[in-house]
């Protein structure tokens, strides 16, 4: 199921292009400014209420936590999210994410009577998810989940490292040798490693 | 430290514009061999200890990157194209002390004699303005040599290197289970995998403290200051000297010339925005291929109708940026690829052009993985499987600490439609003219990168991967090898600079930066930028006492 394209680059490249269009140099760590607002656990910062809801469940299709291990719900990528789209870089997606979440609940409510994507059973959600995975919606809303995942916790998400975690990332400053499974073998086998034959 | 400062009215010995791999090291060469220095950098003088290991910021928003700060840059393939929007690579370095040596990779690969006299080996090669440096390797080896224990290489020499006349002043890094594969597939394939050689320290060497193994090299400072960088390295040394001031935030608008046609100093904006001037003796531009071009051309006066130093019209053509493929693979075990330096193993095997392949090219491959999470989750995870849900978590959990990328670092010709040129339309926040790229690889290129991205799938394949995916190779739209755009040369017509780095129209101008290659080599420049300012500022000083400048 091939979705859209992102490079590095291409990712890097984009961000900056949007940060141009809202005219702001990216040059302090953003959510410095945005650390002490407050926030319920309840409550959103620039998403509604039905927004986040929305968001939550689709982030949790993305990312899922049905295998025990943690997911996007864990980590907390809605409140990344939500954090994202008030600040410049990312504010011109806003109009795209509110479009596309209400899209969301509007095609939950032929399922069933009164409900929205987020009460929608799994593989309800999922049949949703698989028509619109080629919008721009999905695209933009994907990558702020990734995002929003593995990124640093100070941004609102990957909480207690919750997405590095997943990845068997073990989270440190820094390192001692041996690193992994082929190293530390070859390691054992010949502690001084020279040029290669 | 307290550095030496001097008052505009003063008429230093030399300004140095840029604080990079090349300003650094003549920065320091310059004001130890004792001449008053002024160093025009345009960003911060930010600490180690200000580097983070944020991904967010550093990665996916290029914080450390000129395009955060100027992100529009304009692009087209061919004169014949319209301009659009570069949403590629653009021109991307670094602004602040240390330049682009603060978040490079520091993989300190030799040229080799061959790189110096291509030309007259292979002959001519059609589309390209291929052309032998007027320097050979063996002039340049004692400045390769310097690099490595002025500022500390760590590595062991391979089976393809140059001679070379002294060892290195630090053993290599440890080999990476990265390394151990692409040994393991070199082994299979009858090639040789060889140390890599870097400028991160791997004990402890002139005060400073070794490698952590923090995983946060490439696009990151080093908050260990175990990267070698000009910002650890030459500057502090440049400083020490009590004849070098750094002045930070100082964006340079012109090379300012007098009625004989000689450089009498700069133009610049201070961090505010006033126009300031500094007087000097002779100015050295070391601002990279993509700003020194910049100032070259802005410094045009009717004297210099073109730009400053460019009679031929050589200054920003053959833009080469080297150009890259290559396979990922995903295997039984953890490599943990998240930790460590960027590479610790490479196969050179392929270094040299071969008739024989069809096609002008020649590479390097290492094994590496400098993907965050971020990038990999959202860009680099392969195409072949399943994007999201319950299976693309699963695979990611799968490939993340378990893949390596065994990518190749290639040739690019230079070619003299492929330029970088003012554009009036785009200024900065200071007035200057932005810049523009008119760029297309050259056919040979193309080929070399799909020529590569065989023999790395096949390396990978060989190295027992279970999962092998390779991207396809996609055309060159920037970079941050910014080479060629000043080129060295015997001959006034046809070069920018003489084999001295002093421009040729100028005689009290030196140019010396990435700009200067003639050929791009097989990636990994900066070693070469700095053995080319070590030289440079070798012949400057003799030509200073001499009263020749």
């Amino acid at each position: 199921m091939p979705t859209e394209h992102i490079t590095r680059r291409h990712f890097l490249g984009n961000l900056s292009r949007m940060a141009a269009a809202g005219g702001i140099a990216l040059q302090l760590p953003w959510l410095s400014t945005l650390a002490g607002c407050a926030r319920s656990e309840s409550g959103y910062s620039h998403l509604t209420r039905n927004e986040g809801r929305a968001m939550r469940a689709f982030a949790a299709q993305i990312i899922p936590s049905d295998d025990g291990t943690p997911g996007a719900e864990e980590a907390g990528a809605v409140y990344f999210v939500d954090r994202a789209l008030g600040r410049p870089l990312y504010s011109a997606s806003l109009p795209v994410i509110r479009a596309g979440l209400a899209d969301l609940d509007e095609r939950a409510a032929p399922v069933h009577a009164s409900a929205v994507f987020a009460t929608l059973s799994n593989d309800e959600q999922i049949t949703i998810m698989r028509r619109i995975e080629h919008t721009p919606f999905f695209a933009t809303a994907r990558t702020l989940v990734i995002t929003g995942t593995f990124a640093d916790a100070s941004y609102g998400g990957n909480r207690n490292g919750a997405g590095w975690t997943m990845l068997g990332i073990d989270h440190q400053p820094s390192y001692a040798a041996p690193f992994g499974w082929y190293d530390a073998r070859t390691l054992a086998a010949e502690p001084r490693t020279g040029t290669a034959a | 430290m307290t550095q030496r400062t001097y008052g505009q009215s003063d008429t230093v010995d030399f300004i140095v514009v840029g604080s990079g791999a090349a300003g650094g090291v003549l920065a320091k060469e310059l004001s130890t061999n004792g001449f008053d220095v002024v160093v025009m950098e345009q960003g911060p003088w930010q600490q180690p200890s200000q580097f983070t290991h944020d991904e967010l910021a550093v990665e996916r928003e290029g914080a450390m990157l000129n395009t955060s700060s100027e992100p529009i840059q304009m692009f087209r393939e061919t004169d014949k194209d319209p301009w659009r929007r570069n949403a590629g690579r653009a021109l991307t370095y670094r602004r602040g002390v240390g330049g682009s040596s603060v978040h490079f990779a520091a993989n300190y690969w030799r040229l080799r004699p061959i790189d110096f006299r291509e030309r007259s080996v292979l002959g001519p090669i059609s589309g390209s303005a291929f052309a032998d440096w007027p320097i050979t390797y063996e002039e340049l080896e004692p400045y390769y040599t310097k690099v490595d224990w002025e500022i500390g290489v760590s590595g062991t020499p391979g089976p393809f290197d140059p001679p070379r006349s002294r060892p290195y002043p630090l053993p290599p890094m440890h080999n990476k289970s990265s390394g151990v594969l692409l040994e393991r597939a070199a082994r299979a394939m009858g090639l040789h995998a060889q140390v890599a050689p870097v400028a991160i320290l791997s004990q402890p060497y002139d005060g400073r403290s070794p490698c952590k193994s923090c995983g946060h090299c490439s696009y990151y400072g080093c908050e260990f200051g175990a990267k070698s960088s000009s910002l650890v390295t030459v500057i502090p040394k440049a400083i020490a000297t009590g004849r070098c001031e750094v002045r930070t935030e100082s964006t340079v608008l012109r090379v300012e010339t007098n009625a004989k046609g000689r450089a009498t100093g700069v133009v610049y904006r201070d961090k505010l925005g006033n126009e300031r001037r500094q007087s000097a003796r002779a100015v050295v531009i070391a601002a990279n291929g993509a700003e020194t071009t910049r100032l070259l051309l802005s410094s045009a006066s009717s004297a210099f109708p073109m730009g400053l130093a460019n009679s031929s019209g050589n200054v920003g053509r053959h833009i080469m940026f080297n150009v890259h493929s290559g396979s990922f693979g995903r295997f039984d075990h953890p490599l943990n690829e998240y930790k460590g330096p960027v590479a610790s193993r490479i196969i050179h095997d392929f270094y040299e052009a071969d008739a024989k392949r069809g096609f002008y090219g020649g590479g390097g491959i290492d094994a590496r993985f400098p993907y965050g999470p971020i990038g990999f989750a959202a860009g680099e995870f392969p195409k072949d499987l399943p994007q999201w849900g319950s299976e693309y978590k699963s695979a990611l959990r799968d490939h993340y600490a378990h893949s390596v990328r065994f990518a190749a670092h290639i040739t690019s010709l230079p070619v003299a439609s492929n330029t970088i040129t003012l554009d009036p339309d785009h200024p900065d926040r200071w007035g200057r003219a932005g810049l523009r790229l008119t760029y297309q690889d050259h056919p040979d290129d193309t080929k070399a990168k799909a020529w590569f991205r065989e023999r790395a799938q096949e390396l990978m394949e060989a190295a027992g991967a279970t999962h092998v995916w390779s991207p396809p190779v996609v055309p060159t739209d920037g970079g941050v090898h910014l080479l060629g755009t000043a080129r060295m040369g015997n001959d006034a017509r046809d070069s920018v600079v003489d084999r001295f780095h002093r421009a040729h129209d100028v005689r009290n101008l030196f140019i010396c930066d990435g700009s200067s290659f003639v050929t791009s080599g097989r990636g990994q420049p900066t070693m070469t930028i700095q053995a080319l300012a070590f030289r440079a500022a070798d012949h400057i000083t003799q030509f200073a006492r001499a009263h020749d400048i």
